[in-house]
């Protein structure tokens, strides 16, 4: 039996993780990703001894990505917090200035009567 | 060595550690709790200590002696597919999970509650011990480091650890995409298939979205609507078929970069590579 399920929430982790929570673990898995996309670059392409830290790949005249090189956990989940963070405050004012520029209704109590 | 230690590679790996072993630890203090239970108060607290204790050793031993395995040619593949299977498991949901007790017998004396304890840990420490040696990646001083950072936790902290993964269930799915992201890891070192990688690059980036693809399925499954589940299968299976493309391609010699195809063979091979599955998927749904 494992430890973490003597908790409910967090032996059904998958249906009662927070929204926040999910959108931080999913930018790090897309980080891990792309990180695995840089990974197969052989560094003599660049013509460096260290290929740089991240960048747009060609991947055998088929496809570009965007990759990072050799990224290790603290930078995945840094870059997940700054990513998820970013997706927040982009989800909180994109709410925000939609309410405030959609039109009030007409029979709002309110309504400036112009 | 202490400036190595400090890097933020070797921190990365301890924290990767240190959350395999909070996520994937089994219930030591309950074990430990049953197996005493029935003994006087004074050897009580002599099977807590003992126990917790071999605990540690045990587990430091089989952490060691995986980092060894892990090194013959062919059991960083199979470790790969097993910690994928584990995060596999980690992920889907059990809800009656709480109610299922160990099957730990109160013993009748100090060594008979050892030994149990010993057992008890063993078994439940295989999957744990697998996952810390495939992110150590040889580091024995990071696996015992780790390890006596996340037992005590464990033994003694465990209702620390259930309240923290009770708030942040994110924990959990952090620690699954961790042990993807090791799965991959070792794949990507495994010594019998390096050379073909490094002549297919292409198939690196296949095999760590096959991973996420399998590892974080029981996640994403549970986000689908019943009319998208088969994409759990599909998108593995899709990405298994242009794996398989890139092996034979290697077997036969044949182009595969669509771009440099210049035969007629070579074209029906690129057709077959990104439209063959079409029919499979259609006659699956």
């Amino acid at each position: 039996m494992l430890l973490i399920h003597r908790s409910p929430r967090a032996a059904n982790a998958v249906q009662t993780v927070s929204p926040s929570g999910e959108m931080f673990v999913a930018s790090v898995v897309i980080f891990m990703i792309l990180a695995s996309f840089a990974d197969a670059i052989d560094p003599a392409v660049f013509g460096e001894a260290v290929p740089p830290e991240f960048g747009l790949f060609d991947f055998g005249d088929e496809f570009s990505v965007l990759g990072m090189c050799h990224w290790n956990l603290l930078q995945f989940v840094t870059a997940g917090s700054l990513l998820s963070g970013a997706v927040f405050i982009l989800r909180v004012g994109g709410s925000r200035a939609y309410k405030v520029l959609r039109s009030a209704s007409r029979r709002a109590i309110d309504k400036v009567p112009i | 060595m202490e400036s190595q230690l400090f890097s933020a590679a070797s921190l990365s790996a301890l924290l990767a550690i240190v959350l395999i072993d909070l996520v994937l630890a089994g219930d030591n203090a309950l074990v430990i709790g049953l197996a005493a239970r029935n003994l006087p108060r004074q050897a009580q607290r002599k099977v807590i200590f003992w126990g917790t204790f071999v605990a540690i050793a045990v587990r430091a031993f089989m952490a060691i002696l995986v980092v060894y395995i892990l090194a013959l040619p062919g059991f960083m593949l199979a470790g790969a597919i097993a910690l994928v299977w584990i995060a596999r498991k980690l992920l889907t949901p059990e809800p009656d999970a709480a109610s299922n007790q160990p099957a730990v017998v109160p013993a009748a004396s100090f060594a008979v509650a050892l030994r149990t304890i010993v057992i008890a840990d063993a078994i439940m420490g295989i999957d744990n011990v697998l996952g810390i040696g495939g992110v150590a990646a040889g580091s024995i001083l990071l696996i015992v480091l780790g390890l006596a950072i996340s037992v005590p936790i464990i033994v003694w902290g465990s209702h620390l650890v259930i309240r923290l993964v009770d708030r942040f269930p994110s924990i959990i799915l952090l620690g699954g995409a961790v042990l993807g992201w090791t799965a991959y890891s070792m794949i990507a070192r495994e010594p019998l298939l390096a050379p073909w990688l490094a002549d297919h690059t292409a198939a690196k980036l296949v095999i760590a979205i096959l991973v996420f693809s399998i590892a974080l399925a029981p996640w994403y499954s549970a986000r689908l609507s019943e009319d998208r589940k088969p994409l759990v299968v599909l998108l593995p299976a899709l990405l298994v078929w242009l794996l398989g493309f890139e092996v034979a391609a290697g077997i036969w010699n044949i182009e595969v970069r669509y771009l440099r195809a210049a035969q007629t063979g070579e074209y029906l091979f690129q057709a077959a590579r990104w439209l063959g599955w079409l029919p499979l998927a259609v006659a699956f749904l």
